[in-house]
């Protein structure tokens, strides 16, 4: 048998948990004085879904709390089954599990797919770049004239999610151990930023939400400040939130007429 | 051409758990070894400390997931990461395991044992060769903890190594946990293995916990260093002489304090194998 026959037949016998693509292989893998073929192929097959087990569930630590080990397990075969790791880092493999919960919903439990899309947004922002952010200060030093058209640069450390049920404060109250009721159902934006090496996240306002994603594609801050015409104050609140912006550190740079300050 | 063995003393891995303790205080080993994917973000506090560790620790990337092995091409998006992680970081070494883990662009995200055989031979020599040209500089490859032998393979692993190392002109880092577990598992004698491997291949030493299933042992790097091991790590001194070594420890990681003395163990026993020699040397 070649290399790659031989590696064909070992790949399935221990992902696939058939039992017919162990017996393929059996005759290929020798019996040593302690282990037959079989138990040496099971060996394997159940330490890859082990690791892979365990890297979701370090990946999705609140999710997997509240399902509980078995259930986690069950999701995660299925998931494996219907998604392998396609990423040489281990901490990859979760990345399509919030879309798998979109595609194959809980009937009682729909919003753990929201729940999964916000851990699986604090695991990226834990590893994204995260420029030096920039004070308020830089947006002081555009000329009033041209302010309208100067444009922020948000942090890669910074997302906004759109999530359908407020599951923000079920993370926080399932992290701290606690058994919260189910969250509520309800269009719930969020942001998930960095400081330091500490992931935060919070809910956002619907508008507030818009207002990130129009400047994180490039809109003008003329524009981003529109999105709160429907407050009592949408000056002040524009102000407000932007301001807001600047002290968590989600603006790394503020550009105006083709001239980027940071 | 030679391979060059550095002079790096006793190391230990760098961990998640210890991260704090990394941050705040100067390292308590002469050198550090990371799992090289864990460090490939471009962002995020893993690098930073890494890079803050860096600059008064030597730092060796030791890699799971190159799949030297595998019938698929080596994954262009690994090795972009890797050339980016070296450059950044200037590691002492840059190790992996001569083992598959992927196949068709899967990865099992395990350390596969491949069948030795002269095709094998051919096709992972020219891979390490090949990546060795990429890199500009000598890997070292590990022998994996296997529970599994193939009745297509017609060498040992340590001939397989051996030859390995000669052909694509690679370093050895030689597992000595993972030679005693697989001796105990597949049916060998370590001691046979030990002699088969060419001393002067040898650039690196681990040394693990392992667990006892009843009828094979697991290679799970949660436990000390038990005595035997300890004393396969006598005779591989006594064979390789003094080379750098480290004191694996990736689950149920014990406090700082603990793992160090690990490591501090082993430079013991290094003193009483090799003291003589070592004293010599020095006067």
């Amino acid at each position: 048998m070649t290399l790659t026959e031989t590696q064909a037949r070992v790949h399935e016998a221990i992902t696939s948990g058939a039992e017919l693509a162990r017996v393929r292989i059996e005759g290929c893998v020798a019996d040593t004085p302690v282990l037959s073929a079989r138990e040496s192929l099971e060996i394997y097959a159940n330490m890859y879904l082990c690791r892979l087990v365990r890297a979701l569930q370090e990946t999705f630590p609140n999710l997997a709390r509240h399902l509980g080990d078995e259930s986690f397990a069950s999701l995660a075969e299925r998931y494996l089954r219907r998604h392998p790791s396609e990423h040489h880092d281990v901490g990859q493999v979760g990345r399509l599990l919030p879309n798998f919960l979109r595609q194959n919903p809980d009937p009682e439990r729909p919003w753990l797919r929201d729940l999964a899309e916000l851990e699986w947004a604090r695991n990226e922002i834990f590893f994204a770049p995260a420029p030096r952010s920039v004070a308020a200060g830089a947006l002081a030093a555009i000329p009033l004239e041209s302010a309208d058209r100067a444009r922020l640069v948000l942090s890669p450390a910074m997302q906004v999610l759109v999530l359908e049920h407020a599951v923000t404060s079920f993370w926080e109250a399932s992290a701290d151990g606690n058994h919260p009721a189910p969250p509520k159902a309800g269009r719930s934006p969020a942001a998930v930023w960095r400081s330091g090496f500490q992931v935060h996240h919070c809910p956002l306002q619907a508008d507030e939400a818009l207002a990130l994603e129009m400047a994180r594609h490039g809109e003008s801050l003329g524009r981003v400040c529109a999105t709160f015409a429907d407050r009592e104050d949408p000056s002040a609140a524009a102000s407000g939130a932007i301001a807001s912006w600047f002290a968590e550190g989600w603006v790394v740079g503020v550009e105006s007429a083709g001239i980027e300050r940071t | 051409m030679a391979f060059q063995r550095l002079d790096l003393g006793h190391g230990i891995g760098l961990r998640t758990k210890h991260f704090p303790q990394f941050d705040s205080e100067p390292s308590p080993a002469d050198w550090v070894e990371v799992v090289t994917e864990n460090f490939m973000a471009e962002g995020g506090r893993p690098i930073a400390l890494l890079e803050k560790v860096r600059r008064d620790t030597p730092v060796v990337l030791h890699g799971v997931s190159l799949s030297i092995g595998s019938t698929d091409p080596l994954s262009a998006r690994y090795l972009d990461d890797l050339d980016r992680l070296v450059a950044r970081i200037e590691p002492a070494m840059v190790t992996d395991h001569l083992c598959w883990g992927t196949w068709r662009g899967r990865y099992v995200h395990d350390l596969l044992p491949l069948p030795y055989t002269e095709e094998t031979l051919a096709h992972v020599s020219s891979r390490v060769a090949s990546l060795q040209d990429r890199l500009g500089r000598q890997i070292l490859l590990e022998n994996p903890s296997s529970y599994m032998a193939y009745r297509d393979s017609t060498m040992t692993e340590w001939e397989f190594l051996a030859a390995l190392s000669l052909r694509a002109d690679c370093g050895i880092l030689l597992d000595v946990n993972n030679v005693y577990v697989s001796a105990n598992n597949l049916g060998f004698d370590p001691i046979e293995y030990l002699n088969g491997i060419p001393p002067d291949r040898v650039g690196q030493f681990h040394l693990a916990g392992h667990s006892d299933k009843g009828n094979y042992l697991l290679d799970t790097h949660d436990a000390p260093v038990p005595p035997p091991v300890w004393e396969l790590y006598r005779e591989a001194l006594r064979r390789f002489g003094r080379v750098p070594t480290l004191v694996e420890w990736d689950d149920r990681i014990p406090p700082l304090v603990e793992l160090v003395a690990e490591s501090r163990h082993a430079e013991d026993v290094e003193m009483e194998e090799l003291g003589s020699v070592l004293r010599s040397l020095a006067s």
